[in-house]
Order: C-alpha cells, then sequence, then structure tokens
C-alpha cells in the first residue's frame, strides 16, 4: 500500500502515467478503505491469514494466486477526469487481449445491486468489473469475474488498485474460491504472460507512447519514501479504522 | 438573497454565514462525477481542518475521494444525517447536503477561493 501511495506521489510530480505489478507473499487478505475489520474476522479460516486495509474501496481480496497492479494518473490526464473512464481504459484493454485469445471476455454493463455489498470483492458484480463466460464459473451468471479494480482520488492523481485472479487458490474453498487467468487459458492458445506483455502494450498504445519497463520500484528497505508511508499502513489504528 | 459560494479546486465549497462560521459542501459537479455514493466518513466536532488538507472521505461504488478543508477552522458541527442519507448530496449539494461547518482560524481566507464564474469556468460551464 505504501508503494502504491509512492507510486501516485511520483506520477504527480513527473506528471506521468505509472504502473506498478507486484505479487503477495505470504497470501494477505486485502479490506477495503471502508469494510468493516469486523467482518473479517468473521470469515472463517481466513481470520488468521495476514491482513491489510487498501486505500482504495470494495470488497475483500484473498491475494497470493494472483497479481496485483497500481496505476498512477496524474490530474492533468484525460484518463483522471471520470471514474469510469480510467476503468474503461484499464478493463477495456485486458477485455481486447483476452479476446483475441478466444476468451470470451466483456465488461459488466449492468451492475448485480444484491451483491454489491458481499464481503468478497470478487463475488461483486459492479458496473466496468471484466468477467469472462466459461463453464468453470460457478456463478449464476455464468461468468467468472478475473479482474477487480478501484480508485482513490487524490486532489492531484488517482490511483488504481486492481488484481487480476491468474489461478484458482488451493487454500479457499466456498465462496472466497474464483478460477483464474490460468485457469480459464487451459484449452485456449496463449499464456498468462503473454496475456500480460499484450495488456500493457495495449495500455501503452492507448496513451502513445511507449512502454518503459523498470525494475526497482519495489518494497524496500532502501526506500526511503516507501519506508516512510509504510507506517501508516501498519498501524492497528488504520487496519482498525472502521 | 442567497449568501454566495466560493470554490476550492478540488470541487468543495465554502459559504460564509452570518455569524462568522463558514459552511463546507462539495459542488453539484463533484457529486455528479463521484455517480453512486455509498459511504461517507466525517470529522469530530472539535477537531482542526487544514486548508488543502483531507478532512473526511467519501465512497461511491468504484472509488473513494478525499474531500479536502477549502479553508482552515475548527470544526463547530457536522451534518451526522448526511452518512445514513446520501442522496441528500445528489438532491441537495448546497442545501441540506452541506457536510461540516467551521470557525475559521483566518477569516479572510475564503477570499482566496473560486467564486461562481471562476468556478463555472473551471468545469467547463
Amino acid at each position: 500500500m505504501a508503494a502504491d501511495e509512492a507510486l501516485a506521489r511520483r506520477s504527480e510530480e513527473t506528471n506521468s502515467v505509472l504502473m506498478r505489478l507486484y505479487g503477495w507473499q505470504p497470501h494477505t487478505v486485502s479490506l477495503g478503505c471502508f469494510q468493516k475489520i469486523t467482518d473479517f474476522s468473521k470469515a472463517g479460516v481466513l481470520a488468521h491469514w495476514p491482513v491489510v486495509r487498501r486505500p482504495s474501496g470494495g470488497g475483500a481480496i484473498i491475494h497470493g494466486t494472483d497479481i496485483t497492479y497500481g496505476l498512477a494518473v496524474p490530474s492533468s490526464h484525460e484518463w483522471s477526469k471520470r471514474t469510469e473512464d480510467l476503468y474503461s481504459a484499464v478493463h477495456g484493454a485486458l477485455v481486447q487481449e483476452l479476446n483475441s485469445c478466444d476468451l470470451k471476455a466483456k465488461l459488466v454493463e449492468v451492475a448485480k445491486k444484491d451483491q454489491e455489498q458481499d464481503f468478497y470483492c470478487f463475488n461483486r458484480r459492479a458496473f466496468g468489473d471484466l468477467v469472462v463466460e466459461h463453464p468453470l464459473a460457478s456463478s449464476a451468471s455464468g461468468d467468472c469475474k478475473i479482474l477487480g479494480s478501484a480508485q482513490r482520488r487524490l486532489s492531484c492523481v488517482v490511483l488504481q488498485h486492481g488484481t487480476l485472479l491468474l489461478r484458482r487458490n488451493p487454500q479457499i474453498q466456498g465462496e472466497g474460491s474464483h478460477p483464474g487467468l490460468e485457469d480459464l487459458l487451459q484449452s485456449e492458445a496463449g499464456s498468462v504472460g503473454d496475456v500480460i506483455e499484450g495488456w500493457l502494450q495495449r495500455l501503452a498504445d492507448q496513451l502513445g507512447g511507449e512502454l518503459i519497463q523498470e525494475a526497482g520500484f519495489s518494497y524496500s528497505k532502501n526506500n526511503g519514501d516507501i519506508m516512510t508511508r509504510t507506517k501508516r499502513y501498519e498501524t492497528t489504528t488504520w487496519l482498525n479504522r472502521r | 438573497m442567497e449568501k454566495s459560494r466560493r470554490y476550492a479546486k478540488s470541487h468543495e465549497w465554502a459559504r460564509l454565514e452570518d455569524d462568522g462560521s463558514v459552511t463546507i459542501g462539495i459542488s453539484a459537479y463533484a457529486v455528479e462525477a463521484l455517480t453512486d455514493l455509498v459511504f461517507m466518513q466525517l470529522p469530530d466536532v472539535g477537531s482542526t481542518v487544514t486548508a488543502g488538507e483531507s478532512f473526511g472521505e467519501i465512497e461511491s461504488v468504484k472509488a473513494v475521494s478525499d474531500l479536502y478543508a477549502p479553508i482552515s477552522g475548527k470544526v463547530i458541527s457536522v451534518n451526522t444525517e448526511l452518512p445514513s442519507q446520501l442522496e441528500t448530496l445528489n438532491d441537495d449539494p448546497y442545501g441540506s447536503g452541506w457536510i461540516i461547518c467551521v470557525e475559521p482560524i483566518e477569516a479572510d481566507q475564503i477570499d482566496a477561493l473560486f467564486d461562481q464564474e471562476a468556478y463555472d469556468k473551471l468545469i467547463g460551464g
């Protein structure tokens, strides 16, 4: 969370669109900004997992078999003007990439109101969520949600978080268990790595710029800015804010 | 005659009341951009807000937005009904949709904010 916040500040300072991708070790639950900590403590086996709270909203996400992105867009950029524009750009690019792999991906157009307050992010269906029609889907709608995102809109920059499920988490059973991209690609052309590369390239193409991959902006004790911001997210005050 | 509002670049409005206090809310433009509102977190009465810094948060279905204080002051009242009646922000953002009222630290800080004409230009109106 601290690294994403530092990314947002760097985006604001350099007036550039920045994105970082990261995995999770150990497996961790992240709560949305306003989710109740008491709901987490009732979540059965998850109550013993490490837990963090995101600065963005939405439902709980079980991390460990996913890849998470943080995308920072300065307020001068057209993608920052309306909430839905950034979703359309990021999710739409992945829809195009998945469709090129013969997966029936689309964006949710009508939110399912009765699911909007579900504890788990991937049980919800909000406008703009990315779903794939697939035989592995267990939802009544016959689709799998594999990418969910949420924004934190600051004064000069928008930070959008999102998680792409890569595969079903073997430690989770029941309503928190969802197939991921690897599971859906098994019988189709393409690998997860190819899909992600293609997705990022499509985003870069939309921006009309060059995709520059840089290693090193990582959660590291050598990054003073990130370590300073970490203090906020490590406090029980932040975790138990609601 | 309706008291005039001033606006911050971050779309909060401020209105100087007869007793010297300043009522603060968010503009109709900001409410419309937020879309479906689901939750709001407000400061406590007695707390201090600082111009340009976050004093609260509002969550819509897909975004959490910070509320930024247009001026510095001490919070003397909070619209406690608002978090449970968020539709009020859509219906009446400048009246019953007020968010907090502060006792300003510097009385003339409100003059540095956009007037209606400048704000309308900012939002392309």
